[in-house]
């Protein structure tokens, strides 16, 4: 038995015995290659062997979603890919009156230095790469404490996360704060892991969450890029050499049902980032020049009806993105339409991957659609419509100021619409929706996970209570001072939540905090009070 | 007789919003009035906001397995300030036993599998004709 690890290569030729070359071009001498500027045709001139296969995860507390990453790991898994419970997305402790029916049930919930300890303790940080769907003003701050209190180094930490200051309010993982302050998480975000943890992926421009509103390829990465660019110039504005961030920024794309499309999106992905770091912003290393892109197949292309037809969506996603040559992957899992990955449903998604990995090789050569005339003319299709896209976005303003104006959120509110009215009109032909359904007593294949659920993990409430009543709340109330302190002011605010969270001040605590330091209620909600007027 | 008046949103943490902004073009475009609430709503202000703005019917759309124990809630609140308005819900995620649960504990209509935008509309306008019929 082996786990295929040291499979992914053992086939160089076909199965009749023709003899591969790790990528094919045109006779032209001068055709672009793989590996090469402007990377339209990959990374790297080999094949993609070490391809990260990740399945979402996290539930429970953070010790559960450790057991459960140790299982995937076990199985497969080369990357992981850890989502916060809706409490922890927004920053809300899991005692707070709405996140408690919601604790666990949908990622991991993680609230102080030690769950954080707890969710990353014996799992390999330098080999398996953890993509974070977590919150963004405190995740890289508590990875931080953790691996120093589990004894690893910093400058091997591996993993990733997410910032989308432009676009967080207006579709998903809304966290309650100005615009202005987002950036600046954003901002000092990445430059703190510039300074200590170099090998993380500091950030990440995920384009998936946003163009699962519906918008289509060409508004996914134009949204994508003109956050990039406006995160770049304002990191750049700072003083910070393009070459010391630019190679860790990947970006997160969606891959939807539209086959070629997808492929030629991110070839196209890659072409334009690599023009832009070069001609734009002055980059020199290569390895800012050539883009990490990973990937997620669609959770909005995927159906309650039917559900057995996901893993045939999943699966033809997830070939589109081989042969696209992304560094990573994860599939949606059959049950999304209708709840939280089940175990069975992580299972399919990571078989999928594995077989096509290890049976249909699509991995093997590099680019193996380059120089079709359809997908190159497509490229080139998306390149200049992309491009265009961004320029006009540009031509409206300051990104922020747009946000401010609730531009995103138009752009969001109108392809939700879109979405759903193209679908009911048959516009757009979804099997078993719109065409070829079935009556509700025949759809019974697969239907009897959507009725287990994940129960709320209530017992975690109640710990979250009782320890929180064990700490110093001087201590606790000096941090959140000084917290407030540097939030008023300009220090990096992530060294800032690092020092707060050494005194064991919670999540919700800190975003709490930095509200009211903004001059906003401590709450959004109003249902909680500050600890240290509590103690006052 | 006056447009039909549908109050349209989502309850406590779930950030899903694609069905919520779908249902409140669909209501729109058959010439009904709705007003939009958004995310981040409580039972409360739901509750609230429906009896400001005098609405017909509550239309609460559901992605997360917290209307589970969101939406017993509203009913609940609702109850209590006397307010007899249905209460109707829609979403993938709920599945056809919790749709009957629903149902048991008041909710008036439930929306899952895939209706098509007319039977969500029938259905939505024969609530409110019963609905002011009784009333009236």
């Amino acid at each position: 038995m082996t786990n295929g690890k040291d499979m992914n290569n053992a086939h160089p030729t076909t199965r009749s015995g023709i003899e591969l070359q790790p990528y094919y071009m045109d006779a032209d001498e001068n055709a672009e290659r793989p590996g090469e500027f402007p990377f339209t045709r990959g990374r790297r001139a080999t094949a993609a062997a070490g391809l990260i296969h990740r399945e979402l995860s996290g539930e429970g507390p953070a010790k559960k979603s450790n057991e459960q990453f140790k299982y995937l790991i076990e199985h497969g898994s080369t990357g992981l890919d850890v989502i916060g419970d809706a409490g922890s997305a927004a920053g809300l402790d899991p005692d707070h009156p709405l996140a408690r029916v919601s604790c666990g049930t949908q990622g991991v919930s993680v609230c102080r230095r030690q769950d954080m300890t707890d969710l990353l303790r014996d799992i390999p940080l330098d080999k398996v790469s953890i993509s974070c769907s977590l919150n963004p003003l405190t995740t890289v701050a508590a990875t931080a404490l953790a691996a120093e209190e589990l004894n690893f180094p910093l400058e091997k930490l591996r993993g990733s996360l997410i910032h989308a200051p432009l676009y967080v309010e207006s579709c998903c993982y809304a966290v309650h704060f100005p615009v202005e302050f987002r950036t600046r998480v954003a901002l000092d975000s990445i430059e703190f892991c510039t300074k200590y943890m170099p090998k993380y992926h500091s950030y990440i421009e995920d384009t998936y969450f946003f163009s699962e509103s519906g918008n289509d390829p060409v508004e996914e990465m134009a949204l994508g890029f003109l956050q990039i660019r406006f995160l770049t110039r304002r990191l750049l504005e700072r003083g910070l050499d393009i070459d010391s961030f630019a190679p860790r920024i990947a970006i997160l794309v969606n891959c939807g049902m539209d086959f070629f499309e997808e492929i030629a999106k991110i070839r196209a992905t890659r072409r334009i980032y690599s023009k832009m770091m070069r001609d734009e912003f002055g980059a020199k290393d290569p390895r800012s020049l050539a883009v990490v892109v990973t990937s997620h197949t669609s959770g909005l292309s995927l159906t309650a009806q039917q559900p057995a037809n996901n893993i045939i969506r999943g699966s033809m996603q997830a070939m589109a993105l081989a042969l696209a040559g992304v560094q990573a992957m994860e599939i949606s899992t059959f049950d999304e339409a209708f709840r939280t990955p089940s175990p069975e449903a992580h299972m399919v998604g990571l078989r999928t991957q594995q077989i096509l990995s290890l049976e249909a090789l699509p991995g093997k050569v590099t680019d193996p659609l380059g120089g079709s005339y359809f997908v190159e003319s497509l490229t080139d299709e998306m390149e200049n419509r992309i491009v265009a896209r961004v320029k006009e976005f540009e031509d409206m303003g300051d990104p922020e100021e747009l946000e401010r104006k609730g531009v995103f959120a138009d752009v969001f509110q109108q392809a939700m619409a879109k979405q759903q009215r193209d679908v009911s009109k048959g516009r757009q032909p979804v099997v078993g929706v719109n065409c070829h359904a079935v009556p509700e007593e025949q759809d019974t294949l697969l239907r009897d996970v959507a009725e287990r659920k994940i129960e709320p993990y209530l017992s975690h409430v109640e710990e979250i209570i009782a320890w929180k009543k064990t700490r110093s709340m001087d201590r606790v109330n000096d941090a959140l001072k000084r917290f407030a302190d540097a939030v008023e002011g300009d220090a990096n605010i992530i060294e800032a939540v690092r020092d707060a969270l050494r005194a064991d001040v919670t999540f919700g605590e800190l975003k709490g905090t930095a509200r009211q330091a903004l001059g906003l209620d401590y709450d959004y909600y109003g249902r909680v009070e500050p600890p240290m007027k509590a103690v006052a | 007789m006056e447009r039909e008046h549908f109050l349209i949103g989502t309850l406590g943490l779930d950030q899903h919003e694609n069905g919520a902004v779908a249902v409140r073009r669909m209501l729109e475009e058959a010439q009904m009035r709705v007003t939009y609430v958004g995310r981040f709503n409580t039972p409360d202000s739901i509750a609230e906001e429906a009896a400001q703005a005098g609405v017909d019917v509550i239309g609460i759309s559901c992605h997360s397995w917290e209307y589970l124990d969101m939406v017993p809630e509203l009913l609940e609140k609702l109850k209590e300030r006397g307010d007899d308005r249905p209460v109707v819900i829609g979403g993938s995620v709920i599945t056809a036993s919790d749709a009957e649960r629903m149902k048991a504990l008041g909710v008036s209509a439930v929306f899952n599998g895939a209706p098509s935008d007319d039977q969500i509309i029938d259905t939505l306008r024969d609530l409110v004709r019963s609905k002011r019929t009784e009333t009236a």
